[in-house]
């Protein structure tokens, strides 16, 4: 059933497979702005829609540019014998398109939101370094996802990151207020409260979805 | 500026994991071996060593404008070739470090490096500076990976090291453990630095 | 606007020159890449037929697909000692592929695991192999027994699971058993 895969795909990559707490990607925003509630929230968002966009864009340039196969452009265009086999461009060409996606979106929430786009600061450009989104783009084409497939799975993954970024913001706003050893204040006691919510998230790899 | 200086800095001042935050995801994820942890040491030192000769190289040539895009590009044509050289020659520790190899593209360590040092000094400094850097790296990533492989498996490189009677923390080789290590391990450095303050 | 196109331009020309350079890397990279995989085959399809020579194991194929392998006493290809198939089944956290071999009387004669992803120190200990011994020995215990029946203990069966790892022992047993199904439908077809 189409649908039940999706929803698989979606329920694993937000709980099961958490992308911050189960996979490791994501990271350095993650330790870098998950101080404050809002912030984390926009973050989250803007990560979301990027991951979202990648997915797409990737999936189609993969199929359609790079991979041996019957739909490939190349192919079909300069009529060759075979469908040329491009995916060592594979690397390169997603690096790029997420750069120009973090760019495009870069402008876009700098006219529509200038106080996010100032309180994200330096880490809106670094999206584009955030390992999740080419993770997700990655694991999109070795996974074999079909098109829609993709988009779920951004989407999706996008929002395991938002909820691990705000679980995390919600408790550092608390921590802050509380009395910390000075050698584990700011980042030591953060990687130590993802540590237990890393365990906490563990719980839910006994979830069986008949996949 | 010294050559001394240069590299030095990469391996404690300046660590790239220790100090600076940079490149956690590869950290985390691949330190739950030392084979794991040395293998991606490598690769990005590999990876850095050469982007910063070719940045440093075409420094003078490149449009300030488009500089992040070129870096991006020559860094990503380094870690293919790796991606591939390792899928040819080291299938195992392909396999073992995973998606993790196309994402040394991602780096910030690399990316780092080109945009503060590689993009304004000689290609002398620049080798320099990346070496340091990328052994900075992967001590750091080697002392995470032997903590988590002897912790939570009683192994270093695959060897068993303690007695049969050690009961594993299997936590550690899990993903908490990672966060836990780097955790403790930052705490520890941080310690250091306030008693040289004091 | 004459700008962009120039520093357009210049990124594409720099983008091109790595991208030849890369193709030139994969020419030679590639044939080593299938090589290493046809390797991991080879090597599983020997653990899983012992009685028979490499030469002597044929693919047999379908509309392109590897089906199964045939396993002959030797390079004449007379007898047909044994059959290997790859069984595949949803472990814990990955698919769990092993190569099996059976004999022609639908006994084990040999296992190796091709591809997992599970727990490191739980379900991954399907391949531990113990310090000092040769072989893993999760994969051991199948041997000689029947392919359509063996069981993990916790199903009432004979294997002893991993401690903690339930899911990814039984999944390998389970799947080895409807391998051998598959395999007996389209052997007799």
């Amino acid at each position: 059933m189409e649908l039940k895969a999706l929803f698989i795909i979606s329920i694993s990559v937000i709980f099961i497979n958490n992308f911050v707490f189960a996979k490791f990607l994501g990271i350095c925003p993650y330790i870098g702005v998950s101080r404050q509630l809002d912030s984390a929230i926009g973050m989250g968002a803007a990560v979301t829609f990027v991951m979202t966009l990648a997915s797409t864009v990737t999936w189609l340039i993969f199929n359609y540019l790079l991979a041996p196969v019957e739909t490939n452009i190349f192919y079909n265009l300069l009529t060759l014998d075979a469908p040329p086999d491009l995916t060592f461009l594979k690397t390169i060409a997603f690096i790029l398109v997420i750069a120009s996606l973090v760019q495009f979106v870069e402008m876009v929430i700098q006219k529509t939101s200038p106080s996010l786009y100032k309180s994200l600061g330096i880490f809106l450009p670094l999206i584009t370094t955030n390992c999740a989104i080419l993770g997700v783009a990655l694991l999109n084409i070795d996974e074999g996802y079909t098109f829609i497939q993709s988009i779920v799975h951004g989407f999706s993954a996008g929002l395991g990151f938002t909820l691990a970024l705000v679980l995390m913001a919600g408790i550092r706003e608390k921590l802050d207020m509380a009395d910390i050893p000075k050698a584990f204040q700011g980042i030591p006691i953060a990687f130590i409260m993802a540590g237990l919510m890393a365990m906490a998230f563990l719980g839910f790899s006994g979830l069986k979805l008949g996949m | 500026m010294s050559v001394f200086r240069e590299f030095s800095k990469g391996i404690y001042e300046q660590n790239p994991v220790f100090k600076q935050a940079l490149g956690l995801c590869p950290t985390l994820a691949v330190t739950n071996t030392v084979e794991g942890s040395l293998g991606m040491g490598v690769a990005a030192t590999f990876v850095l060593l050469c982007s910063n000769l070719i940045i440093s190289l075409i420094r003078k040539g490149v449009p300030p404008k488009i500089r992040i895009p070129i870096y991006i590009v020559v860094i990503a044509t380094f870690v293919t070739i790796v991606d591939l050289a390792m899928a040819g020659f080291l299938p195992d520790l392909h396999k073992t470090l995973g998606i993790f190899v196309p994402l040394i593209v991602v780096n910030c360590m690399i990316l780092g490096r080109a945009e503060a040092f590689a993009g304004k000094n000689s290609v002398g400094y620049s080798f320099v500076d990346g070496l340091g850097m990328g052994v900075g790296f992967t001590f750091a990533l080697v002392l995470l990976g032997a903590i988590r492989e002897l912790m939570g498996n009683g192994t270093l490189m695959g060897v068993p090291m303690l007695s049969q009677g050690f009961e594993p923390v299997l936590v550690m080789i899990l993903p908490p453990g990672a966060f836990l290590t780097i955790g403790f391990v930052l705490a520890f450095f941080n310690w250091l630095e306030n008693r040289k303050k004091a | 606007m004459k700008d962009i196109f120039k520093l357009g331009g210049l990124l594409l020309i720099i983008t091109v020159v790595a991208a030849t350079a890369l193709a030139a890397i994969y020419n030679v990279t590639k044939p080593r890449i299938d090589a290493q995989k046809q390797l991991a085959i080879d090597n599983a399809l020997t653990e899983a037929l012992p009685n028979s020579p490499r030469e002597a194991i044929e693919p047999v194929t379908r509309d392109g697909e590897v089906e199964y392998y045939l396993g002959y006493e030797s390079m004449q290809k007379q007898d047909t000692v044994g059959f290997a198939y790859i069984a595949r089944g949803a472990g814990y956290s990955s698919v769990v592929e092993t190569m099996v071999g059976v004999d022609t009387t639908g006994k084990i004669i040999g296992m190796q695991v091709l591809s997992q992803q599970e727990t490191p120190g739980l379900g991954t200990k399907i391949i531990e192999v113990k310090y000092g011994e040769k072989e893993p020995w999760f994969l051991v215990q199948f041997m000689g027994r029947p392919a359509d029946e063996v069981k993990v203990d916790k199903d009432g069966g004979q294997i002893q699971s991993i401690t903690g790892a339930t899911i990814t022992s039984r999944t390998v047993a389970n799947s080895v058993v409807e391998g051998y199904k598959d395999l007996r439908q389209i052997v007799n077809n």
